[in-house]
């Protein structure tokens, strides 16, 4: 772990729920032997993108809402480097939505971990798309209009090839998430629940502790069932892996070009010869 | 030199462009320079369309307003176009029995033109051939009023049907009927051509995107990210079209916000990738363009200009982008923002553009326009060995990369403020591409003093990059009295009137990079001659604006143009004619 320690402190809230979420990941990146060198972590603008520089590896800390196609390009062009990107559900769920949905759509083989604390903490609590209806935020004192974005229904609909949910109190499950995503053959999208004491007070640390429950004796291939136990959260939150399918070829693995490759596109810039391009053209 | 146009127009969907591409390469093949011009509506059928070409033994570079002959394909082609033909042109038509009106027939008496009915439908229903064969059949027409070689038509048609064997049996019949019902009926017509040179027979025929996109590969590009819009398309279509030779990986995304962030990221990883995009496109991608200057990333965007604002004319060509890619995107960086002017520079400047972004580290923007990216220019091949790979101060040795401190990433102490870059992956101690404003290792740093050295080091690449750009590239006369400024597309038309002018002692200051600005040439240029003339595409004239705000010169006199349309030849000369003779 202390391969990934780094000298700034961290400046979130006490309590908040990155705290759990920054020691899993390091925790995982441990435990699949990844050392700093060998990977690249992705940040999208939030509470959450002051992690990248509170650990260590290749880092990249961009603009809100973009961070998906950002670390879809990075992949692609070396496949050899798990990448993993990171947003919050303010960013993911309405400036960036677009990304997200082409990100699921397209296979990425990438992993997207969505912070999920239900609002914009670091522009002061505004209500985000995950927020319920009606609950009093900052610039929306008397809650907001917009109907709830059902967030997991959604994903679901773009048929996703791995879906799991985490809780920030459980450093141990987040870490096995974390390990599953990165290995997986797609787009990996993780979404975890995480406590903002400063400006969620309608879904707290204790409010999910006591709804959280790891899944157990689940068929993570049964796609119906992984919808039905995403979307109803009405009395118990079921976290772990969902569901998740290896038998979608990823964007890479579909692109007709790159067939038989062995090398990555960075290490194919070079000089090229287009003398038989441009016969085409005499 | 002598130079014949020739404009076929009709219908989009019509068969207008598989007219034009066999004619320009016939030309080409039989020892003719070709420049070829497409004109076009944002349709897909219908509306009013045009293909030209205009043949010389000599170098030619640009479009005439006033053409030779006039293929129309439907009467609304004409009707519409008759006016532009010269004294003594030829109009080829297929409208059966038309009358017409006293004002064309005033037209065509006046100008002396010669009106020639093809009785298509009747040939094509005699060889039971399909009504698209009617394009072979004007074609071949056409061909033999020019006096063209048979056998040549018959092989470039082979070569365009080569994966529709079925059908070129008929093609052949149809070609044989073209030039049989010229010996008939019009015998007497004869469109003279200056004798061949045959140097223009090996060379290629190509679009400005096709150049392009010829020169992305040569540079070593390996991801191309794109959203369609005219007139950057082309470049997308010729990208993707030939990807299973080259390898490449082509993303159609969502929007141009992806398209720039998957280029970027592809770059920060260590490849080299391009996005390429038109104005509307490009004010999306603004938001990428800073943070490339913030991270210090490599990143190449090809703006293709067309006129605005808005959607504008979707299809039609304008200088009018060139300050916005200079002041575009919050914050204050260093970029490099550079022109092509033709199909050379088009193929030569993308390897410069991938070099220029590695080694300072920085967003390159490359303007384009829809007359480039779609023009025909007869091109000598490519030299290949003229270009080398140049990846600036990227560290990729073993041994190089384990001495790195975190710190030398974005190392504010660099004198030229470029620092050294490693890629993620490597074998190294790692550090932070910070969209925040950063320390030397890419940690978030809001301090003062901090801020003050790293948008200092920053800002020391324009001056470094300024230092290394080439000085604007002066044609004609080497101590001109009349200097013409201009950038971009307009160089061909200037070019070809330049070359034609009686009146000596006029010169032509062509700018390829226009940002960061190198003035010094220019200022001692003008301060010696006796008029200076910009020439842009645009109503503001944004390069003078330049010049004015970065040397003060605010003497000049100016030619604009900003009807969506390019400098033509014969119009630019007077005009050129009648400011310097003034």
């Amino acid at each position: 772990m202390k391969d990934y320690s780094c000298a700034t402190q961290c400046t979130w809230c006490d309590g908040c729920g990155d705290y759990g979420i920054w020691t899993a990941l390091k925790r995982a990146l441990v435990e699949l032997n990844i050392s700093p060198h060998g990977v690249l972590l992705c940040y999208d603008v939030g509470c959450h993108g002051n992690m990248s520089d509170k650990l260590l590896g290749y880092r990249f800390h961009g603009l809100h809402g973009r961070v998906l196609p950002f670390a879809a390009g990075a992949k692609l062009a070396n496949m050899h480097l798990p990448v993993l990107a990171f947003g919050g559900d303010g960013a993911s769920f309405s400036e960036g939505i677009g990304h997200l949905v082409h990100a699921v759509r397209s296979n990425y083989p990438i992993v997207f971990v969505l912070h999920n604390n239900g609002n914009y903490g670091l522009t002061t609590g505004q209500a985000s798309a995950l927020t319920p209806q009606g609950q009093p935020m900052t610039a929306s004192p008397n809650g907001i209009p917009e109907q709830t974005l059902p967030s997991m229904d959604f994903i679901f609909s773009l048929e996703p090839t791995f879906v799991a949910r985490g809780f920030s109190g459980n450093i141990a499950e987040m870490s096995e998430i974390l390990k599953a995503a990165i290995k997986h053959r797609g787009f990996a999208f993780v979404d975890m629940l995480q406590a903002c004491p400063t400006y969620n007070h309608f879904a707290t640390h204790e409010y999910l502790l006591e709804r959280c429950y790891t899944i157990e004796n689940h068929d993570t291939s049964d796609f119906q069932k992984a919808r039905a136990l995403a979307v109803d959260t009405s009395k118990k939150i079921a976290t772990g892996i969902l569901y998740q399918n290896e038998n979608v070829p990823n964007f890479y693995e579909r692109l007709v070009p790159r067939q038989g490759k062995k090398t990555t596109l960075v290490e194919e810039v070079e000089v090229r010869d287009v003398s038989t391009l441009m016969k085409n053209f005499v | 030199m002598e130079r014949i146009s020739l404009k076929i127009v009709g219908a989009s969907g019509q068969g207008i462009i598989s007219i034009g591409e066999i004619l320009a390469k016939a030309f080409k093949r039989s020892g003719y320079c070709v420049f070829g011009y497409r004109e076009y509506m944002s349709l897909i059928k219908g509306g009013h369309g045009s293909y030209q070409i205009d043949v010389s033994d000599a170098l030619i570079r640009s479009t005439e307003e006033h053409v030779n002959v006039l293929v129309a394909l439907n009467h609304h082609g004409f009707e519409q176009n008759l006016s532009e033909l010269k004294e003594g042109g030829v109009l080829v038509h297929e409208s059966k029995d038309w009358k017409f009106s006293s004002q064309h027939q005033a037209i065509i008496k006046k100008n002396k033109l010669q009106v020639v009915f093809l009785p298509i439908e009747e040939v094509l229903a005699k060889l039971k051939a399909k009504p698209i064969l009617g394009n072979v059949f004007f074609a071949a027409f056409v061909w033999a009023a020019f006096g063209g070689d048979k056998v040549l038509l018959k092989e470039l048609v082979s070569e365009r049907f080569s994966k529709k064997k079925d059908q070129l049996t008929k093609n052949m019949q149809v070609i044989d009927e073209g030039f049989a019902h010229h010996t008939m009926h019009t015998s007497a017509l004869h469109v003279a051509l200056p004798a061949p040179d045959k140097q223009w027979s090996k060379q290629l025929l190509l679009t400005g995107s096709q150049a392009m996109g010829l020169g992305i590969v040569h540079a070593g590009c390996r991801l191309y990210a794109g959203y369609p819009m005219t007139p950057s398309s082309p470049l997308l279509s010729y990208i993707a079209d030939i990807q299973n030779e080259t390898g490449m990986v082509i993303k159609q995304a969502e929007d141009e916000i992806t398209a720039a962030q998957m280029m970027s990221g592809a770059n920060f990883m260590g490849t080299r990738a391009i996005t390429a995009t038109s104005g509307g496109g490009f004010d999306l991608m603004s938001e990428t363009v800073s943070l490339n200057g913030m991270i210090e990333n490599p990143s190449v965007f090809v703006l293709a200009q067309r006129p605005g604002p808005a959607t504008g004319l979707p299809t039609w060509t304008a200088q009018g982008d060139l300050l916005m890619a200079i002041h575009t995107a919050h914050g204050e960086f260093a970029r490099c923002v550079m022109a092509v002017s033709d199909s050379d520079d088009a193929f030569r400047l993308m390897p410069e553009a991938f070099n220029i972004a590695e080694e300072f580290q920085t967003p390159v923007i490359v303007l384009t326009d829809k007359q480039i990216a779609e023009a025909i220019y007869t091109q000598k091949p490519y030299d290949q060995g003229a270009m080398q790979i140049n990846r600036g101060k990227l560290i990729v040795q073993p041994t190089a990369l384990k001495k790195l401190r975190s710190g030398d990433r974005y190392d504010p102490k660099i004198t030229d403020g470029i620092s050294v870059r490693w890629l993620p992956g490597s074998e190294a101690v790692t550090y932070c591409a910070q969209g925040d404003e950063h320390s030397a290792d890419g940690s978030v740093d809001e301090t003062a003093a901090n801020a003050v050295t790293q948008i200092e080091k920053r800002m020391r690449k324009a001056e470094a990059m300024k230092k290394t750009l080439l000085d604007p590239e002066l044609f004609g006369g080497q101590n001109p009295d009349v200097l013409l400024v201009g950038w971009g597309s307009t160089k061909g038309a200037i070019l070809d009137v330049l070359e034609n002018l009686t009146k000596s002692g006029v010169g032509y200051l062509h700018f390829t990079y226009l940002w960061p600005l190198r003035t010094e040439k220019f200022e001692k240029l003008a301060a010696k001659a006796k008029k200076v003339i910009f020439i842009e595409g645009n109503h503001n004239g944004q390069l003078e604006t330049l010049l004015r705000q970065e040397c003060g010169y605010r003497d000049g006199e100016h030619i604009r143009k900003y009807d969506g349309r390019p400098f033509f030849y014969d119009k630019l000369h007077d005009q050129i004619v009648s400011i310097t003779s003034a």
